[in-house]
């Protein structure tokens, strides 16, 4: 993304010791920094601090859980280092580019490319198929008919929806559409894919299965953060931060 | 892009519809109403052009108040640049119609029908000759309904005439004219000398408007309309008419349009959180506006594509149904149909503009918390 003003130098001066990577990521160079992010929100004229200086290092192939409690600030924590908000103060350095210097028309560009998103409600498209919706990714980012589909059905094979491929999300368990969302992420290989409370909506059988996918994507060096309130999904991560109040510990 | 948008139409099946009906509607009144405008228009036209190297001399009491007789010819004449001058009674053919056919007798001086006719010319037979008194010659579609040839028998108000001329199709007035001997129309219509209007025919050198002054001023009792006076004066009349057939047709189509952007509206308010989803995994500003414009226009092309079919089939059989009686009313000319198609697709994108610009314009944050 050489137009978005950013520089594409290496992290690894920046980066700090990370001796909980439980994947053996010490090695791995630094996919993203997070340096005094700050969030402040005004509710008539009394700011709410959603995030206070926080500061983080993720490595590639990170598994890195964000827990905490309800309106602690994971959710906007996400929302930033996912370009969805813009921080009052701080920065993110994401795959060598400064997110909180991109300008808001190449935004969309920076979530194509760099990001990929897993909501809690799946957020699937009612109207599209399982493969359409994992198309739609790549449409976005004009990668030919043929190649978005044969990558679209190469993922939800790989993620054991070889037989649903052509299911609305309305036809599919909570699990397959997880899945499918997943699939989606991944779509566009991204630098770094976001997870919010993706286990939230799911009986314990199919979060097991979520996070084995998850650990398994995250041993083949994708970095993925997840915000999530459950402990069980916490304890397979590489590292845990927890926030509250805004602040994290690390 | 296409088929997302064909498949968000098809996906709200019975409101799609609902909203292609709207449009369809309007536009249909537009080519109704614009067909019955473009016809007018095009007869008025036609018309105009037959006579637009004449001044037209009428009573100034006007053409119904009478007082306009063959006497006033002599006088037109001595006015310096009139080459020639005639006399035309006008009357309506089917009296028991009140002349809705549309169907006049011409009453003419038998050796200026040539002249009077011009630029028509004959299809068949020859022009009326001095000497004639029951003889007829007959436009293209008066021959068509009557089945007439040179040689047959045609009764007019109670009398025989005999077909010695049919005039070739011209699509203006002139189609469904009577034309029969000047002196035979007031005997036969109890008119005495009376005309309707005398038409004189300037010099080649001599302006037009000017001799139509110079004749108002010299013959007492007349008013005048010089080609360029009728030409303004029929556009005129021909503008309030289409305004008010047009308008009357567009008014129908913007109530389309407004169903357009009602449904448009309520799409994207339903549909915020699938906006906020394509906004987060990567899709652009114009995107998302690409995406509810397209939906918005396509509805507007699929309205105008049907209100254009129904519009066509329904003027085509009212057409056929009163070509029993003659009646033309309505044309469809390409330019009727494009104006149509434009216009329902400009309604579509101008409806589907605002919530496009609702929807681009969503706070990918704000659009996901949508429940």
């Amino acid at each position: 993304m050489p137009d978005a003003g950013i520089g594409g130098e290496s992290l690894e001066t920046k980066e700090k010791d990370e001796n909980k990577n439980r994947w053996g990521n010490e090695g791995q160079k630094v996919i993203m920094l997070v340096e005094n992010l700050s969030k402040t929100y005004m509710q008539g004229k009394i700011p709410v601090h959603a995030l206070r200086c926080a500061c983080i290092t993720v490595r590639k192939g990170d598994l890195l859980a964000i827990m905490g409690p309800s309106g602690s600030g994971k959710s906007t924590l996400l929302a930033l280092i996912g370009t969805l908000e813009k921080a009052t103060d701080g920065k993110i350095i994401l795959d060598g580019i400064d997110l909180t210097s991109v300008p808001e028309n190449l935004l969309p560009r920076v979530r194509r490319e760099k990001i990929g998103f897993i909501f809690q409600h799946y957020n699937l498209v009612p109207t599209l198929s399982a493969l359409e919706n994992v198309e739609l990714a790549m449409r976005f980012s004009k990668v030919t008919k043929k190649d978005r589909r044969e990558r679209a059905k190469s993922l939800l094979e790989d993620l054991g929806l070889g037989d649903r491929l052509n299911h609305k999300p309305a036809e599919l368990s909570g699990g397959e559409q997880q899945r499918v969302s997943i699939a989606r992420a991944l779509a566009n290989k991204p630098a770094l894919i976001l997870a919010d409370e993706p286990t939230g909506e799911v009986d314990t059988k199919t979060r097991d299965s979520i996070i084995r996918v998850f650990k398994e994507l995250s041993q083949k060096g994708q970095t993925i953060i997840v915000v999530t309130h459950d402990p069980e999904v916490a304890k397979e991560c590489s590292r845990v931060l927890r926030i509250r109040d805004g602040m994290i510990k690390d | 892009m296409l088929d997302l948008i064909i498949r968000n139409i098809t996906n709200r099946k019975i409101r799609s519809a609902l909203t292609i009906c709207g449009i369809a509607l309007g536009i249909f009144a537009v080519i109704v109403m614009g067909a019955m405008s473009e016809n007018f228009n095009q007869t008025f036209e036609r018309s105009i052009s037959v006579t637009s190297d004449k001044i037209r001399i009428f009573s100034e009491s006007g053409v119904f108040g009478g007082g306009l007789t063959d006497d006033k010819v002599s006088d037109v004449l001595r006015v310096a640049g009139v080459k020639d001058a005639y006399g035309i009674l006008m009357t309506t053919f089917d009296e028991d119609k009140m002349g809705m056919t549309g169907k006049q007798i011409l009453g003419v001086p038998p050796e200026k029908s040539s002249v009077a006719l011009y630029p028509v010319e004959l299809k068949s037979g020859r022009f009326l000759n001095s000497g004639d008194s029951y003889s007829v010659v007959v436009g293209n579609s008066i021959k068509r309904e009557y089945n007439l040839q040179v040689g047959s028998k045609f009764e007019i108000h109670d009398k025989y005439f005999t077909v010695v001329g049919i005039l070739d199709y011209t699509g203006s007035i002139f189609d469904s004219a009577v034309i029969i001997p000047l002196k035979t129309a007031q005997n036969l219509y109890s008119m005495g000398n009376s005309v309707s209007y005398i038409f004189a025919v300037p010099d080649e050198r001599v302006d037009a408007e000017m001799l139509s002054k110079r004749i108002e001023l010299s013959v007492k009792g007349t008013s005048t309309l010089s080609p360029k006076e009728l030409e303004v004066q029929a556009e005129q009349s021909f503008m309030i008419f289409s305004v008010i057939t047009i308008s009357s047709g567009l008014l129908a189509a913007i109530i389309g349009g407004l169903s357009v952007m009602n449904t448009m509206l309520m799409s994207v308010s339903e549909r915020t959180r699938e906006f906020g989803i394509l906004k987060a995994i990567g899709a652009e500003t114009q995107d998302i506006l690409l995406l509810t414009l397209g939906e918005a226009s396509f509805m507007g092309f699929l309205g105008g594509t049907l209100g254009i079919i129904v519009g066509v089939v329904a003027v085509h059989i009212i057409n056929a149904w009163l070509a029993t009686t003659r009646i033309v009313l309505f044309m469809i000319t390409p330019r009727l149909l494009i104006i149509a198609m434009l216009f329902a697709l400009l309604i579509g994108a101008l409806s589907g503009l605002y919530p496009a610009y609702r929807a681009s314009k969503m706070s990918p944050m704000e659009a996901l918390k949508h429940a």
